[in-house]
């Protein structure tokens, strides 16, 4: 349950189209992607990747180490999917999270919307990539040049709403 | 109880590891855990309980020999 490759289309939302999530263990293919994002009814294609950088609050970074709970992440994820089609009448949503090490500089997460519209497809987008980074069972360790590592920026919003399954988003 | 831990858990807890005691609810094996090691506080006040079917609250009532997943705050992207 800690190791998957598979990516597989949601089921549900409104408007037809296409939702797929999923949680690999190799490195995400964007331009395979990107191809899988293109739709008759979309004049608009937004790509969202979230890559490895090489420092984080003044650390150097060696790379990353993923971490997730792939059945209930993928469930989450293409719930997630979902909603957004729904509430911004997407043609395509595409999500994908990578686990394992991932090196810097390497895409760690995908996320990609269509819509007929950009204005659309951006807020969709923002939307789901926050959702993710908030709600789905996954974790990253920060392994450090010197040797060190930490499991890190996790989400904190329920200091702030005081449930756990509650979030804040920017 | 079979309990499946995540992440910085695991610098508390083995990964899998069996309960024999009786745990009804969320609150009671909240206690086990803490009586397990009670360093673990902080991170598991900011967890969330999972079983195969989806997350639970409060509410659940455990089933025996339930695989229970501690799912602390998230952190991909």
């Amino acid at each position: 349950m800690r190791s998957s490759s598979s990516f597989h289309p949601v089921a549900g939302g409104k408007g037809g189209g296409e939702a797929s999530a999923g949680v690999v263990d190799r490195p995400i293919d964007l331009v395979g992607l990107l191809a899988a994002g293109h739709h008759p009814a979309a004049g608009a294609v937004v790509l969202f990747s979230g890559e490895v950088r090489e420092s984080n609050r003044g650390r150097s970074v060696a790379y990353l180490e993923y971490e997730a709970h792939v059945l209930l992440a993928e469930k989450m994820i293409g719930e997630i999917l979902v909603d957004a089609k729904a509430k911004w009448g997407l043609s395509v949503a595409i999500a994908q999270h990578r686990i394992g090490r991932v090196e810097i500089g390497e895409t760690a997460v995908v996320v990609i919307t269509a819509s007929p519209h950009r204005g659309e497809a951006y807020a969709a987008n923002r939307h789901i990539i926050d959702r993710i980074k908030h709600e789905a069972p996954i974790w990253k360790c920060e392994h450090y040049q010197d040797g060190t590592k930490e499991w890190g920026n996790n989400c904190n919003c329920h200091a702030v709403t005081g449930d756990t399954a509650k979030h804040i988003y920017e | 109880m079979t309990i499946h831990v995540y992440a910085g858990l695991k610098d508390y807890f083995q990964p899998e590891f069996e309960l024999t005691e009786e745990v009804g609810n969320i609150d009671q094996l909240m206690a086990c855990l803490l009586a397990i090691n009670d360093q673990a506080a902080k991170l598991l006040a900011a967890c969330r309980f999972a079983v195969a079917e989806g997350f639970i609250d409060s509410t659940y009532k455990f089933k025996a020999h339930e695989i229970v997943i501690v799912v602390p705050p998230s952190s991909g992207g």
